[in-house]
């Protein structure tokens, strides 16, 4: 038996497709791809996939995660092949690694998600936006009101916005945003608190969030730092400030 | 993948369910336009929950995309919402793959399953800035063609269209390529298009047939407006039905649809010649695929779509001889495979209770029974062959093995019936439950009990049925019957056991005119879509007063199509067709309903309908030596 964690994309009409829709889908491209996979016990069994925090609708992503267990495999490298052999092109397995007893799983591992975010073309404003925005980041709270399920409260995002930086001539803007158990921050409620402060219309729909990638908690001995889930690359260790 | 879609994305974001306009599915197919020479638009007019599930359009679709020079794309009808933004915004109606304007297609096809698409239908033209009226359509729009059950009285739409398609699909459909083709390379004429198609078998080009009346509205005469084409267009069929193309790699949703799963179609048409259905007679004769190759289409299917459950397709899956065979298969292989297996439209006996023992939680699932009609008088002159015995000795066998839940559908209306008919239903309802407490000792019940859904529709008059003479209820009529079932039920010893569900009567009314109507109709169909009246199928949005209201205006009275007696001898709006059986076969065994006798099946004897013109099917079997 083998757990393993997927990275995939989400790109082009795939984005419309929401969360609970995408995991249908991979249970069948798994089936498609003839994958042992593990099925839970019972009457109606079911694959063993689980995934990291779901992606908003309209929203496109090149780093979301799922983990799956399986009965047997040739390798790692083989399940990714075999899947990308039967999924539509806008999502698609961009990485695999095998996961060891101590891996937590991917939806609580879960600790800050990057975005690219921009202006879909019709709703591009006349000003500076980007500007505008990092102005905004820098006042000592960024106060926003909370869903909850008990009603709504008032946050600060502030400590929830880890890094900033941003492209003037694509016109993004890139957070890297706290996303885990206890503290969440949506690139929509960060917009939100923005527009609202600079007194401008957001459109509904108006900007497009493009998920780079999910990152988890290290702490070796040293300091501790998060880096995407899956990655060699150790400039894309972010040290946080505690 | 199509990255251009044919909506914004904010467009996309703000209605319901952007999945049903995206295309882009698993096993969809996409085509460079520029290699094609055809371009055909399939539409089911429904929403795409419910037109995805359809397998004849998967069949077409999968057929016409193997042809080369074909690109098949499908539409489906854009919901309340979307029809909103397409007006708002001017945005002409797409076909899901191409994502291109659906004018600019060759043939825009309908598959016509219910009466009450109609104003869809009308709905798909206008979005696509195609003319409604045949009549107004150049070579600048596409050739609309429909096809599907109620193709077999089409007059109620045939203003709407320039061809329907009489019969399966699989056989002309190729022929009426090339010959579009060549008439577009040599410039010739869109009414000599139509004429040349006329002559097609099971083409009828309803521009083409003048209708004449009779004083009392009744039909004097259907007459061709040309020597050189059919006075009647017989039905098509495919007599190999094990060769012909299947779809093995169907296209798969991204949200869920109301048939969520692999079709495997075992056989059409059917034996039984219940006289109020319309299938049984349309499809005939039966003809069963050989199992061999159903093995290979479930296994194949299976794996090109991911799918976790299979179901077998058939008017009577019971009838197929190698059942067992085929079932012991899908056993065996589906649960290596960790698939389920759903089985409809199975007799309820000892062999379908020890696989549906297998296949379902016998907890959850309920058993099915269909005996339509509450005594053995009135199943006789519908000729249903299910006995209250065999209802009862299913039940016991089902109780023993488990089950403790019962669905049972009749229908209120039939021809001849009296209210000690109606007052049956209660009674059989209420002796599947004293069975129960028969078969099941107090200690054995484990805190369980029986639970009886009892469901009756309306019934509704059909063509090629011999009930096609018949006089259908008033509205009136059908809820005084449902209040009569229902307080016949209540007055059973079990009633409290017996749950009872009954249908819309104003929406049965309405299929009613529509399934036996005119071309009189095409006129108060198209003025009721005017006036908003559209999704009519959807309870919720079905606009009964505005019909009424556009009958008035139109002067057209609809009991005339409803209550009315029919004379033996009075042309039908459908005569113009031929399903394989004959008219005088159907006079027969109205007439036979009448004096209450029944009739055999296919199997048992063959009744002469005429279907065995066909040269296929059971009418052969047995018979080969």
């Amino acid at each position: 038996m083998n757990k393993l964690r997927l990275k995939f994309s989400k790109n082009g009409p795939i984005k419309f497709i929401g969360h609970l829709d995408v995991m249908r889908y991979f249970q069948k491209a798994i089936r498609r791809a003839e994958i042992d996979i593990k099925y839970s016990e019972g009457f109606s069994p079911h694959q063993i996939i689980s995934f990291a925090q779901p992606l908003s609708v309209g929203a496109t992503s090149d780093g979301e995660y799922m983990d799956i267990t399986v009965n047997s495999m040739v390798s790692a490298e083989d399940v990714m092949n075999r899947l990308n052999d039967v999924m539509n092109e806008g999502i698609e397995i961009l990485a695999i690694r095998e996961l060891t007893e101590h891996d937590e799983k991917a939806m609580t591992a879960a600790y800050a998600a990057e975005y690219r975010i921009s202006f879909r073309e019709k709703f591009i404003p006349s000003y500076d936006w980007i500007d505008k925005f990092r102005e905004y980041l820098s006042l000592d709270v960024l106060p926003a009101m909370k869903k909850t399920k008990k009603g709504e409260k008032e946050i600060d995002m502030k400590p929830m916005i880890f890094d900033f930086s941003f492209d003037k001539e694509q016109g993004y803007i890139r957070l890297l945003l706290s996303m885990s158990s206890s503290a969440t921050l949506k690139p929509a409620l960060l917009l939100q608190g923005f527009f609202d402060h600079i007194k401008e219309e957001l459109a509904p729909h108006a900007m497009a969030i493009h998920r780079l990638d999910i990152y988890k908690y290290v702490e070796n001995d040293g300091k501790p730092y998060i880096e995407p889930f899956i990655t060699d690359d150790t400039q894309k260790r972010f040290y946080l400030n505690v | 993948m199509n990255y251009n879609l044919a909506l914004s994305d904010d467009i996309l974001l703000s209605i319901e369910k952007p999945e049903r306009y995206i295309g882009n599915e698993v096993n969809s197919i996409t085509k460079d336009k520029k290699t094609v020479d055809i371009r055909f638009a399939m539409c089911f007019p429904d929403v795409y929950e419910i037109g995805m599930s359809h397998l004849g359009i998967q069949i077409l679709y999968g057929m016409f995309n193997s042809f080369e020079d074909v690109w098949c794309e499908r539409v489906y009808s854009p919901w309340l919402d979307m029809d909103e933004v397409l007006r708002k915004e001017d945005i002409p109606l797409f076909a899901l793959e191409s994502q291109d304007p659906v004018k600019d297609f060759d043939f825009l096809g309908f598959t016509l399953q219910y009466e009450m698409c109609y104003t869809n239908i009308l709905q798909i033209l206008d979005l696509s800035k195609i003319p409604l009226l045949a009549k107004d359509r150049t070579w600048d729009d596409p050739i609309v063609i429909g096809g599907g059950p109620c193709t077999y009285n089409p007059e109620p739409i045939a203003d709407f269209f320039d061809i329907f398609y009489i019969g399966e699909g699989e056989t002309r459909y190729r022929e009426i390529f090339d010959y579009y083709k060549k008439c577009k390379t040599e410039g010739v004429s869109r009414e000599d298009f139509l004429h040349a198609c006329a002559k097609m078998p099971g083409i009828y080009v309803p521009g083409l047939y003048n209708v004449e009346y009779k004083e009392d509205g009744t039909i004097k005469s259907m007459l061709s407006i040309y020597d050189d084409i059919p006075k009647t267009i017989k039905k098509e069929m495919c007599l190999e039905i094990s060769d012909v193309f299947y779809p093995t790699k169907p296209v798969v949703p991204y949200i869920k649809i109301t048939q969520d799963r692999v079709v495997l179609e075992i056989m059409r048409g059917c034996i039984r010649g219940c006289r109020f259905c319309q299938a049984g007679q349309l499809y005939k004769p039966l003809r069963e695929k050989d199992v061999e190759h159903l093995k290979e289409l479930a296994i194949e299917s299976l794996k090109n779509t991911g799918y976790e459950e299979i179901s077998l397709s058939s008017l009577s899956s019971s009838d197929y001889t190698k059942l067992p065979e085929l079932i012991d298969f899908l056993i065996k292989s589906c649960n290596e495979r960790k698939v389920n297996i759903s089985l409809p439209s199975l007799r309820i006996d000892a062999f379908s209770l020890d696989v549906m023992s297998k296949v379902q939680d016998v907890k959850k699932s309920s058993l099915t029974f269909a005996p339509e009609a509450g005594t053995q008088r009135m199943r006789d002159v519908i000729n249903k062959g299910l006995t209250e015995e065999d209802i009862l000795r299913g039940s016991h066998e089902a109780f023993l093995g488990g089950w403790n839940k019962v669905k049972l559908y009749f229908m209120l209306g039939l021809p001849t019936e009296t209210d000690e008919d109606i007052l049956g239903i209660g009674e059989i309802a209420n002796k599947v439950a004293a069975e129960y407490f028969d078969t099941v000792p107090k200690e054995k019940r484990n805190g369980r009990t029986i639970d009886i859904v009892a469901s009756t529709s309306f019934f509704v008059p059909k063509p090629f049925t011999p009930f096609q003479w018949a006089p259908m209820n008033t509205k009136e009529e059908f809820l005084e019957k449902a209040n009569k079932t229902r307080k016949g039920i209540m007055s059973q010893l079990n009633q409290k056991h017996i749950k009872y569900n009954w249908h819309e009567a104003d929406a049965s009314m309405m299929e009613g005119v529509l399934a036996r109507g005119d071309r009189k109709l095409c006129d108060v169909i198209l003025k009721a879509y005017n006036k908003g009246c559209i999704f009519d199928a959807w309870g919720e949005y079905f606009k009964f007063d505005v019909w009424m209201d556009t009958f008035k205006e139109c002067s057209v009275d609809p009991m005339f199509y409803t209550v009315r007696e029919r004379a033996d001898d009075e042309i039908f709006p459908w005569d113009i067709l031929n399903c394989g059986v004959t008219k005088s076969f159907l006079l027969r065994e109205w007439k036979n309903a009448l004096a209450g006798n029944k009739s055999s099946n296919c199997r048992n004897g063959c009744l002469g309908c005429g279907a065995a013109s066909y040269g296929v099917g059971v009418c052969f079997e047995n018979k080969a030596n």
